[in-house]
């Protein structure tokens, strides 16, 4: 089959699109950053991020000046639209006008005091101000055209558009940015936006300038439809792992400065490292990503054992790549063993976490270019 | 090796207290915490018991795990015998000081040597001996009911509190009823004395989950040892118009598992008929290859009628789960070499080994052990497209498009009667002298009349062969279960969450009905969904509450024994 090549091309010039509108999310996050409404008060950072949902849902309602039965943590730790999210509760959660008596008779100071659901999560990005806004916006936007440019690159080349190293970083960029989005928006964690969509504008722009190859058809090796199961869960994996690095490495700046505070050594409030979320949060954030990887490398790892035995006659061979998605899984699963284990979790944990990372990035790049095996169909050259 | 979280301690103190049923902290119990124990004691019994509690300690499975990984490493970067021998022939040459040493540590074979084998089998021992206590302790607590609720339900992380018009025992019951209603396993005070309460438990299966890929994990291994036991591998070069039966003698090379012997291979036979090759022939990527077909003829068992087949990469024949896979290609020159008295003393196709794929520049030899009156042997270059640069020939396309072969001939002694086993792509040239300075180069017809009265050989054609791999191996489908096990397993335990709820009731200040606290706890929450879960319980028993006060003043309790459903 043949190549189209106008497919092709609008592929690519949607690619150079993308990396513009993604560039104008990094500067619209970095504004956030910059000028944004402050969170939090810097006093007690982590703490105050990881109690700060709960303190806003607990806020209580219900009799004037009354104080909430578990409202413990004060609401000045609470985020911005504490005050909504408590009001939502009331009608939602309640029930409120069904108990007039309850409410009434019982008296004493008591009152009703029910943990909130949150706000929904577009909401809370619309309350988050218009940095935040312009900067989802154009992140939208951007996996858009970089949607686009994916399908039309695999519909030029009749097949799953991950065939090639640079067609798997394309790939791989746009899963980060999909993953990375629904990650900040469930969890809230604008002040990241600035480096994870700032490491996928880094990367697209090196597949874009280092590695381009043009679109063409594949070897007969790759001409399976094993290609798009195997392929596909790498690339997610990747793409879900991609986003845990950079949080780990969050995770470090934040901590040792969370430490530094503790020692007495750095201010507290100090510069940008009060905008992003603190440790604890980071370390919840990094840990439920690579949960979310894992299982995907696992099936990725499985699925492509499958394949080779179809096209190579052996499920596993200890080929370069199968070793080294192999080292992989098991800094990954020692990772998610080090979070249990006393004496690990914390910063030791986390550079495992980066450790696993560093593994995977250095298969890519390092052993399917440039260590002869069974896999090396990069096509860089 | 234990759980992703350590197992639960629960003491009996921290049960009823109320602060941390669940041991929040998720710390290693102190039984199995490795590092913290006390040193060992001096009889023998006790070093045992101390050696095993620091092998399935998790830190020791940490550490299993890193050097899993790190002992992978080499065999990555350095050649391996299992998968390319003649890389590691080459490394022996480049690096005649180094190599017997990594040699010496199994390094160019390392997921067969023995350290390989200590640390993954120490790290399936670890895991085994924090597993099947585990399994054990499951079992028990699907026995036991969930713990008391504790006395201050506000301490917990989830908490909230709602009043209530019913007394307190009647409170309790409907928040049980709306528990159960979610299968929460329920318990319910024995007697009134330590006042109204429920406790609630739900996700078991998270345990269950996690146990399920631990064992499957161990499972892939057995598999893998069973495919080493019982399976085989054989490598076979076929050319164009030959063929073969399934046998021993018949490979190029077989690799049998332990407890395989050649009466177990199955009897079938097959025939190359043709292969075709077909390679891009413009763009970045020209001469790539884009499609192979070997078209073949098959027995499944011999009288059978035989059965044809298009075997291609990705595209194997399964005779009986004996696979057959095509694994390489290549080409074979015909040659024909006659004496001077017009004798025929070689006629044959030659497989020739492709030096470059991306040219399919092949290299072989020839060799005439009947020639007179001294044998022949010849070094040859298979040029598939070629182009002349300068004084050498050199290929510019991989398909056969202008064949020619360029041969360097010799006449003596082969050396194939002095009893070492010789290769049959390598020529030994210490008894023989070079019949020509310079090699000579020949395309499909011609002849090349050998200097010396040693006859002349003629470069009839050209043939293609195919290199196939057959393998059988009963593990694999084992594996592949105990793999798919192993991801379910891995999925339970990350997304079903193990939490407990608790609700009290105690009777409001004003006399009249209760205040009821409802408080929970999730001991693992990967996936943060528990928040959202316990504010939509808690919404749920309120309305209940409400709604029960509704039709009947006095609702009659409802069963107040312990249940542990």
């Amino acid at each position: 089959m043949t190549v189209n090549l106008g497919l092709a091309q609008v592929s690519s010039d949607f690619l150079i699109a993308t990396l513009m509108i993604y560039s104008l999310a990094v500067l619209a996050f970095a504004g956030d950053f910059a000028f944004g409404r402050p969170r939090r008060a810097a006093a007690g950072a982590a703490a105050a991020i990881a109690n700060g949902k709960r303190a806003a849902e607990l806020a209580t309602v219900g009799a004037a000046g009354a104080v909430g039965t578990a409202g413990a943590a004060g609401p000045g730790a609470a985020g911005p639209g504490a005050a909504d999210s408590g009001a939502a509760s009331v009608d939602g959660a309640s029930g409120g006008p069904s108990v007039p008596d309850a409410a009434a008779t019982p008296g004493g100071g008591r009152a009703v005091a029910l943990p909130a659901r949150q706000v929904p999560a577009l909401a809370a990005a619309w309350q988050a101000g218009p940095w935040v806004r312009i900067a989802l916006t154009f992140s939208v936007v951007g996996i858009l055209a970089h949607l686009v440019a994916v399908v039309t690159r695999g519909f030029a080349v009749h097949r799953a558009p991950w065939g090639n190293m640079y067609e798997f970083v394309t790939a791989l960029t746009c899963v980060a940015a999909m993953f990375f989005l629904y990650v900040m928006i469930r969890y809230r964690a604008w002040a990241l936006g600035v480096f994870v969509m700032g490491a996928v504008v880094a990367a697209l722009g090196l597949a874009e300038t280092v590695i381009y190859t043009a679109a063409g058809p594949l070897v007969p090796a790759l001409q399976s439809y094993w290609l798009s199961i195997h392929v596909t869960a790498m690339t997610l994996a990747t793409g879900i792992f991609f986003v845990a690095a950079v949080l780990g490495i969050l995770y470090l700046v934040a901590e040792r400065y969370r430490a530094r505070v503790a020692a007495g050594k750095a201010q507290p409030g100090n510069g940008l490292l009060v905008r992003i979320p603190g440790s604890a949060q980071l370390d919840k954030l990094t840990y439920r990503t690579v949960i979310f990887g894992f299982p995907i490398w696992t099936f990725g790892v499985i699925a492509g054992a499958i394949w080779a035995d179809q096209a190579w006659g052996r499920y596993w061979g200890w080929d370069p790549v199968e070793t080294w998605a192999f080292i992989t899984w098991v800094l990954y699963a020692a990772y998610l063993h080090a979070r249990a284990t006393a004496g690990w979790r914390g910063r030791a944990a986390h550079y495992i976490n980066l450790l696993g990372f560093t593994s995977l990035t250095f298969n890519m790049i390092v052993v399917q270019v440039f260590i002869t095996g069974m896999h090396s169909y990069a096509g860089v050259s | 090796m234990t759980d992703v979280h350590a197992p639960q301690s629960q003491s009996p103190s921290a049960e009823t207290d109320g602060t941390d049923p669940f041991g929040i902290n998720e710390t290693e119990p102190a039984g199995t915490g490795g590092g913290v124990t006390a040193g060992p004691p001096a009889s023998g019994v006790g070093w045992l018991r101390w050696l095993w509690r620091q092998l399935t300690s998790m830190r020791t499975a940490l550490v299993l795990l890193f050097l899993l990984a790190l002992g992978s490493v080499p065999g990555s970067v350095l050649p391996q015998q299992g998968s390319d021998p003649a890389a590691v022939q080459q490394y022996f040459t480049a690096h005649p000081a180094l190599a017997p040493w990594l040699n010496h540590f199994g390094l160019f074979n390392v997921f067969a040597a023995p350290w390989f084998a200590a640390i993954y089998l120490l790290l399936f021992t670890s895991l085994v001996g924090c597993v099947v206590p585990r399994t054990f302790r499951l079992a028990g607590s699907a026995r036991t009911p969930p713990p008391r609720a504790p006395r201050n339900l506000e301490r917990l992380p989830h908490s909230g509190s709602y009043p209530s018009t019913l007394p307190p025992e009647a409170a309790v019951a409907v928040a049980a009823s709306v528990l159960g209603g979610h299968r929460f396993r329920l318990r319910r005070p024995a007697d009134s004395d330590s006042g109204h309460w429920v406790s609630a438990e739900k996700g078991y299966l998270r345990e269950v989950g996690n146990l399920l890929f631990h064992l499957a994990l161990l499972g892939v291994l057995v598999s893998i040892a069973l495919g080493g036991l019982f399976g085989f591998k054989a490598d076979k070069l076929l050319v164009e118009g030959t063929g073969f039966r399934d046998t021993r003698a018949a490979f190029d090379e077989f690799h049998p598992g332990r407890l395989v012997s050649g009466a177990d291979l199955a009897p079938f036979s097959i025939t190359l008929n043709s292969f075709s090759a077909s390679y891009l022939e413009s763009g970045q990527s020209r001469g790539q290859p884009a499609a192979f077909h070997a078209r073949i003829t098959y027995t499944a068992t011999p009288g059978d009628a035989p059965h044809s087949f298009d075997l291609q990469v990705n595209h194997p024949l399964d005779v009986d789960s004996t696979k057959v896979y095509l694994i390489g290609h290549g080409y074979a020159p015909v040659f024909k070499v006659t004496t001077a008295t017009g004798q025929v003393v070689y006629d044959q196709a030659t497989p020739f080994i492709p030096a470059n794929t991306g040219t399919f520049m092949s290299d072989g030899v020839v060799k005439v052990p009947d020639a007179a009156p001294a044998q022949l042997g010849f070094m040859g270059v298979f040029v598939p497209t070629a182009v002349r640069v300068g004084d050498t020939l050199e290929s510019a396309f991989p398909a056969p498009d202008n064949p020619a072969v360029s041969l360097i001939g010799y006449a003596g002694d082969l050396g194939m009667n002095s009893g070492v086993p010789q290769s049959v792509y390598q020529l030994d040239t210490t008894a023989m002298r070079q019949l020509t300075a310079a090699p000579h180069a020949l395309l499909p017809g011609q002849t090349w009349t050998l200097p010396g009265g040693n006859g002349k050989i003629t470069f009839v054609g050209y043939k293609q062969w195919v290199s196939l791999a057959i393998t059988y191996d009963p593990g694999q489908l084992p594996a592949l279960i105990c793999g798919m096990l192993a991801l379910g397993g891995l999925l339970l335990s990350f997304l079903i969450r193990r939490r407990r709820v608790f609700v009290r009731a105690v009777p409001a200040d004003s006399g009249l009905g209760s205040v009821v606290t409802i408080g929970g706890l999730a001991r693992t929450d990967a996936s943060g969904g528990f928040e959202d879960e316990f504010a939509s319980l808690s919404a749920e028993l309120a309305a209940a509450d409400a709604a029960a006060v509704a039709p009947a003043q006095e609702p009659e309790p409802t069963n107040q024994s312990e249940t542990g459903a």
